[in-house]
């Protein structure tokens, strides 16, 4: 679905915080931040995530995203081992901003328990919701 | 409740706006790095209306200032625009500016909006008689127009020939049929304008409006993110940041706006103390080889602490983290290997003399430039 100029996929689960999460093939979870977030950090320039095998949990801190102006953290969406990073954010970080949801993924984890954490995401209209919340202020 | 300036219509329906030093002001219009590169490739437009511009008269006009700045003012000429400092009795810093000389006994400041009054109140107390100071930040409005393609842009909306009008010169002139300050100075590094549109409010913005629009068809309209790039990566620092009230020009890095000898100002006496001495800090451009460095964070060698960073971000043409420091002057010479604290890692990096980039391919100094 679109809110505004924004983009909210409806087969992903979201964090508060605007990170997204998809289950990809067996326990494996891929993350990434939401055009929402990728807009307003504006030119993504820089991303610093955690490494392979760092060890995640939900909520907590999976490295930086940084535009010119400023640093955001990232919070991984659910609790397990990394399995990849993307690397072709290097050289283009710029992929965040133009496909935050496919070429700009920042991290596949292997997640521990993801139906639980889930219990604990939002899921599309309860993110657009809160999107929309953040709008108005 | 934050002031708007004269553009304002434009902005809210352009660009991503932001608060800053109580104007309400654009952050963006399309990216940092898009207009950035705008800027050093053709050309950009901002809104600097914010800024404080504060017109000094009358008969002691030029001795005031004498007494104030640490520049020779009888050395500049009628239509001249320096660089300058005002300083207080310890030569804290505080404010930079542009001074215009657009009369025999009429100046022009132009201050940074988060201290023009501090500037005016400062300026008051030191005053003498046959000195009016009036502000003009209410009733003007300022665009800066910056990059190799500058003068191209600007040209078709006044009589003034911009060719004649040379670096740091400054001319009074007609824009659109407003009648205008134009000097050849600005923030960015590189060539470029900055026009300050007289008998302009936002109750009555006069040409103001049609002035920007007019560049807008031709320059790109650019944000405080790109203003904030441009600066740093020429390296020019940013009052509040870099420097403020505690630090004097030998560690700003701003020694060479003394005039030679001068020692009849404000804050002199503390700037031979500290020239005798040496100064404690100096400012030092750090690049970094991966990462970004951002203000306050910590610069380093093998042998330990070296200092802060003062302002840092990443430089959209060396695709590097750069940085303005404050640093110790010892083991901190241009070329020394030093590495940046970047939240839980170090990066590693070096000193480097500023602007950041090349002269030869970007800023003023370039082929063809003026």
């Amino acid at each position: 679905m679109r809110l505004g100029e924004y983009d909210v996929p409806d087969d992903l689960w979201y964090t508060k915080e605007h990170e997204w999460a998809r289950k990809t093939k067996g326990q494996t979870v891929r993350i990434g931040i939401t055009d929402y977030a990728a807009k307003t950090l504006n030119d993504v320039v820089y991303v610093a995530p955690s490494k392979p095998k760092d060890a995640v949990v939900q909520f907590q801190s999976i490295g930086t995203v940084e535009s010119i102006k400023a640093v955001s953290e990232l919070y991984s969406p659910v609790s397990g081992t990394v399995a990849a990073v993307n690397g072709d954010l290097e050289s283009h970080p710029e992929l965040v901003n133009k496909s935050p949801y496919v070429e700009g993924w920042l991290i596949d984890v292997v997640a521990t328990d993801f139906a639980s954490d889930c219990g604990r995401l939002l899921g599309p209209k309860q993110y657009a919701a809160h999107l929309e919340t953040l709008l108005k202020q | 409740m934050l002031k708007t300036t004269q553009l304002y219509s434009y902005h809210s329906l352009h660009s991503k706006l932001t608060g800053f030093a109580g104007y309400e002001m654009p952050l963006w219009y399309t990216t940092t790095t898009d207009e950035h590169m705008a800027v050093r490739s053709s050309s950009g437009i901002f809104d600097v209306s914010h800024m404080g511009r504060v017109l000094v008269k009358g008969e002691s006009a030029p001795s005031f200032l004498e007494g104030l700045l640490p520049t020779k003012v009888q050395a500049q000429e009628v239509g001249r625009a320096f660089y300058t400092l005002l300083l207080n009795d310890r030569a804290g810093i505080i404010d930079d500016l542009i001074a215009l000389r657009t009369g025999e006994k009429e100046f022009v400041l132009v201050v940074n909006a988060a201290n023009r009054e501090a500037d005016i109140s400062h300026m008051e107390q030191h005053a003498l008689a046959g000195v009016e100071i009036v502000d003009l930040t209410d009733s003007s409005a300022m665009v800066a127009v910056q990059g190799p393609r500058a003068e191209e842009a600007l040209q078709p909306l006044t009589p003034l020939d911009l060719h004649s009008l040379k670096r740091l010169r400054c001319a009074e002139a007609e824009v659109m049929g407003q009648r205008s300050i134009i000097s050849r100075t600005g923030y960015t590094g590189e060539d470029g304008f900055e026009v300050v549109v007289l008998d302009s409010s936002v109750e009555t913005p006069g040409k103001a409006i049609d002035i920007w629009a007019a560049l807008a068809a031709v320059s790109k309209p650019c944000g405080l993110g790109a203003r904030d790039s441009l600066r740093l990566e020429a390296g020019l620092p940013l009052h509040g940041t870099d420097m403020d009230q505690h630090t004097n020009p030998l560690q700003a890095g701003l020694g060479w706006v003394i005039t030679a000898g001068k020692s009849d100002y404000v804050g002199s006496d503390s700037v031979s103390a500290t020239r005798a001495s040496g100064p404690d800090v100096v400012r030092r451009g750090v690049v970094i080889d991966e990462g970004i460095p951002r203000h306050g964070f910590q610069v380093l060698d093998g042998s330990g602490p070296l200092g802060l960073v003062t302002s840092g971000t990443f430089s959209p043409l060396l695709k590097k983290g750069i940085a303005l420091c404050r640093l110790k002057p010892e083991r901190t010479k241009p070329g020394a290997e030093v590495s940046v604290s970047v939240r839980d890692s170090t990066k590693t990096g070096r000193v480097v003399t500023t602007p950041f980039y090349d002269e030869s391919h970007y800023g003023w100094k370039r082929a063809n430039g003026n």
